[in-house]
C-alpha cells in the first residue's frame, strides 16, 4: 500500500517513453530492411530481428493506445489534446515499420539489386532517411520547433527527389535494371519519410492540421 | 520519470500541503460524525434519523437503506449515518445490518448513470453498461444469499461483535482513543457555538443534523477529490497494470484505489468508459469491482472512531464482513463468478437493445421497489 502511494509518477510522461521507443524501433527495422536491399546483407541474418520488432512495434502501439484512454479517463483536462496527438502519431509510428517490412520483403525477393545502377543513389537515399529518423527521435524528445521546420524542410525535399527518381522510372529516363524494384523502393522511402514528417511537424502543427502540414503553407 | 515538454505543466499544490488538507479533512469529517451522534442524542429514541427513523422490519431497513444512498449518492454518507445512529445507541445493530446492505445496493446507481454517457453507441454502450451492472447484480445476489442467512443466525453481527470485543480487549473496556478526545473537543466547540444562537432540543438538534451533514458531504467530497489528484498517476499506473490481468490483484487495485478516494463510485465510475472502449474486459473489470466494495467500507471505519459507543464500530465491521463474504461466496467458484458477470451481460444486450430497458432496470430498482418495500414493510 505505502509503495503503492509513494511509488513513482508515471501518468503521460511514460507513454511518451514508449512511443520515443516506437520511434527508436521504427529506425532499426527501416536500416535493416534498406541494408538487405541496397547494402546486400543476407535477409536471413536480420529476419528474426527484424520481424520480432515489428512484433513489438505493434504491441507498443496498442499499449499507448489503452494507456491514452486510461489517462483520459483518470486524469485532467488539460492534457487531452496531447492525447489525441499521440493517438494520431502512435499510427503514423507504426506504418514507418510496416513500410520497412515491405522494404524487406523486396531484399527477400531480388537478390541481385547490388549489381543495379541505381543502388548508389539508393544508398545515399537511405543514410538520408535514416539520419532523418534520428532526428525525429531527438526532436520527440526536444520538441524544438524551429529545428522541426528545418527537419520538414529536409523532408519534402526527400520527398521531391523520390517523386523524380519515379517518374524517370516511369519515362524509361532511368538506367536501373531493376526499375519496379527501385520505383517501389523510393515510394516506400518517400512514405517512410512522410510518416517521419508527420510526425515531427505535430510539434508545431495544431491538433486538427495533423497529417496536413504541407496543404497549408500559413500554419507551418 | 522525466516528464516531456508536450505534456502541460501542472500547477501541484504541495504533496505536504495536501497530506495537511487531508489530515484537517479527515478531522472535520468526525467531528461531524461526532456532532451528528450528538444530534440524534438530543432528538431521541423514535425521532431519529428522518428516513431511518422507526425502521424496524429488516426488508424495510434494507430498501431504506438503498433509497436514502440514491438519494445522496453516497454510500459513504449513509453508511456514516447508520455509524452515527447506531453510536448513539438511536437504531438497533439488527436493524442498521440490512440498512448497510442497502447502502451498499444504492450506491452501484452511479456508475450506471455513468454508463447512460455512450447510450447512442450500441456496442460501447452494450460493454458499459454491463461493466456498471455487474456491481449492482453482484450486491443483488449477495444480500439474496446473505440477509437471509443473517436473519436466521445473525452471523454478520455476530462475528462483528466478537471482533468489536476483541478491539476493545473483551467489550468490558470503552473505547478512549486519542482519536476520539481530539475529535470530541472539535465537536463540543462547533456544538458549543450552535448552542449560543439560543437553540433547544429539537430545533438544536435538527441544527446539528444540518451543520454535520453539510460537514460530512463538504469533507469526503474534498478527501475525495485532493486524494484523487494526489495520487492520479498511481491511480493510472495500476489501472494499466490490471487492464490485461484478471482475478486478486485486479480486487487489490480495486481496493486500494477506493481506500485512498473514499468512494467506490469513483473506482468503478472509473472502469465504465475503459469497459465501453474495450481495452477492459468485463471479467477483469469484476475483480476491481469487488475490490472496491471492500475498499469502500473504510469510511464507516473511520466513523466509528468518532461513534460514542462499540456499536458503532460493530456497524462499521458488519459493513466490511457483509463485503467480504459476498466476495467470498460470488468470486472463487467460477459458476458463482459467473452469476453477475452474465446477469450484467444479459441486462445489457437488452438495454442496448431496446432502450426503455434501461429506464425500467434504473426506476424499478433504484426508486420503485426500495419505495415499495418500505410502504409494504413498514
Amino acid at each position: 500500500m505505502f509503495h503503492w502511494l509513494l511509488g513513482d509518477k508515471q501518468g503521460l510522461a511514460r507513454i511518451f517513453q514508449h512511443f520515443g521507443q516506437m520511434l527508436e524501433d521504427g529506425r532499426h527495422t527501416f536500416d535493416a530492411a534498406c541494408n538487405t536491399l541496397v547494402g546486400g546483407t543476407d535477409p536471413d541474418a536480420v529476419r528474426d530481428d527484424l520481424y520480432a520488432t515489428d512484433r513489438r512495434i505493434n504491441a507498443v502501439e496498442q499499449k499507448i493506445r489503452r494507456e491514452l484512454v486510461v489517462h483520459v479517463a483518470v486524469s485532467d483536462r488539460a492534457e487531452f489534446p496531447v492525447c489525441l496527438k499521440l493517438m494520431s502519431l502512435v499510427k503514423d509510428a507504426e506504418r514507418i515499420g510496416d513500410y520497412a517490412k515491405n522494404i524487406f520483403d523486396l531484399g527477400v525477393r531480388v537478390r541481385d539489386f547490388h549489381t543495379d545502377p541505381a543502388r548508389a543513389d539508393l544508398v545515399q537515399l537511405k543514410d538520408r532517411v535514416s539520419r532523418l529518423l534520428a532526428k525525429m527521435r531527438n526532436l520527440h524528445e526536444s520538441q524544438d520547433e524551429d529545428q522541426a521546420r528545418a527537419f520538414c524542410e529536409q523532408g519534402e525535399a526527400v520527398l521531391r527527389l523520390c517523386d523524380e527518381r519515379v517518374d524517370a522510372l516511369v519515362d524509361g529516363a532511368s538506367d536501373s535494371t531493376h526499375p519496379v524494384t527501385s520505383a517501389l523502393m523510393y515510394r516506400y522511402v518517400k512514405r517512410v519519410t512522410a510518416h517521419a514528417m508527420n510526425i515531427v511537424s505535430s510539434i508545431f502543427m495544431p491538433v486538427d492540421k495533423l497529417d496536413y502540414f504541407d496543404e497549408d503553407p500559413e500554419t507551418r | 520519470m522525466p516528464s516531456h515538454p508536450s505534456i502541460p505543466v501542472r500547477r501541484e499544490v504541495p504533496a505536504w500541503l495536501r497530506a495537511a488538507l487531508l489530515l484537517a479533512l479527515l478531522y472535520g469529517f468526525l467531528v461531524a460524525i461526532g456532532l451528528m451522534s450528538s444530534a440524534f442524542k438530543i432528538l431521541g429514541e423514535g425521532h431519529a434519523g428522518g428516513l431511518f427513523a422507526g425502521v424496524t422490519n429488516p426488508f424495510a431497513a434494507l430498501a431504506v437503506g438503498i433509497l436514502a444512498t440514491v438519494l445522496v449518492q453516497s454510500s459513504s454518507v449513509t453508511t456514516s449515518t447508520i455509524v452515527a445512529l447506531c453510536g448513539s445507541g438511536q437504531l438497533a445493530l439488527e436493524t442498521a445490518v440490512p440498512m448497510v446492505m442497502g447502502a451498499n445496493i444504492g450506491t452501484t446507481v452511479t456508475n450506471t448513470l455513468v454508463s447512460i454517457g455512450s447510450v447512442r453507441r450500441s456496442a460501447e454502450f452494450r460493454r458499459a453498461f454491463a461493466c456498471a451492472t455487474v456491481h449492482d447484480i453482484f450486491n443483488f445476489c449477495s444480500v439474496a444469499v446473505l440477509l437471509p442467512l443473517e436473519l436466521m443466525t445473525g452471523f454478520l453481527h455476530g462475528a462483528a461483535r466478537t471482533l468489536t470485543d476483541l478491539v476493545s480487549f473483551g467489550g468490558g473496556v470503552t473505547f478512549k482513543s486519542p482519536v476520539k478526545a481530539a475529535v470530541k473537543v472539535g465537536t463540543r466547540s462547533v456544538q458549543g457555538v450552535i448552542e449560543e444562537t439560543g437553540l433547544t432540543g429539537g430545533a438544536l438538534s435538527i441544527a446539528l443534523l444540518v451543520v454535520s451533514l453539510g460537514l460530512i458531504f463538504l469533507c469526503l467530497k474534498y478527501i475525495t477529490r485532493n486524494m484523487r489528484v494526489l495520487l492520479v498517476d498511481r491511480i493510472e499506473a495500476s489501472l494499466n497494470s490490471v487492464l490485461g490481468r484478471s482475478g486478486v490483484l485486479g480486487m487489490v487495485v480495486g481496493m486500494a484505489i477506493t481506500v485512498s478516494v473514499q468512494s467506490s463510485s469513483i473506482t468503478t465510475s472509473l472502469l465504465v468508459p475503459l469497459c465501453a472502449s474495450g481495452i477492459l474486459t468485463l471479467q477483469n473489470a469484476f475483480p476491481i469491482t469487488l475490490g472496491a466494495n471492500i475498499g469502500t467500507t473504510i469510511t464507516a471505519l473511520l466513523a466509528s472512531m468518532a461513534a460514542d459507543s462499540p456499536l458503532g464500530l460493530t456497524v462499521a465491521l458488519v459493513h466490511l464482513l457483509f463485503n467480504l463474504a459476498g466476495t467470498l461466496v460470488f468470486y472463487p467458484v467460477p459458476t458463482l463468478r459467473n452469476i453477475p458477470i452474465r446477469g450484467a451481460r444479459r441486462l445489457a444486450l437488452l438495454a442496448s437493445n431496446n432502450k426503455l430497458w434501461l429506464l425500467v432496470y434504473v426506476v424499478v430498482a433504484f426508486v420503485l421497489l426500495p419505495g415499495l418495500g418500505i410502504l409494504l414493510f413498514e
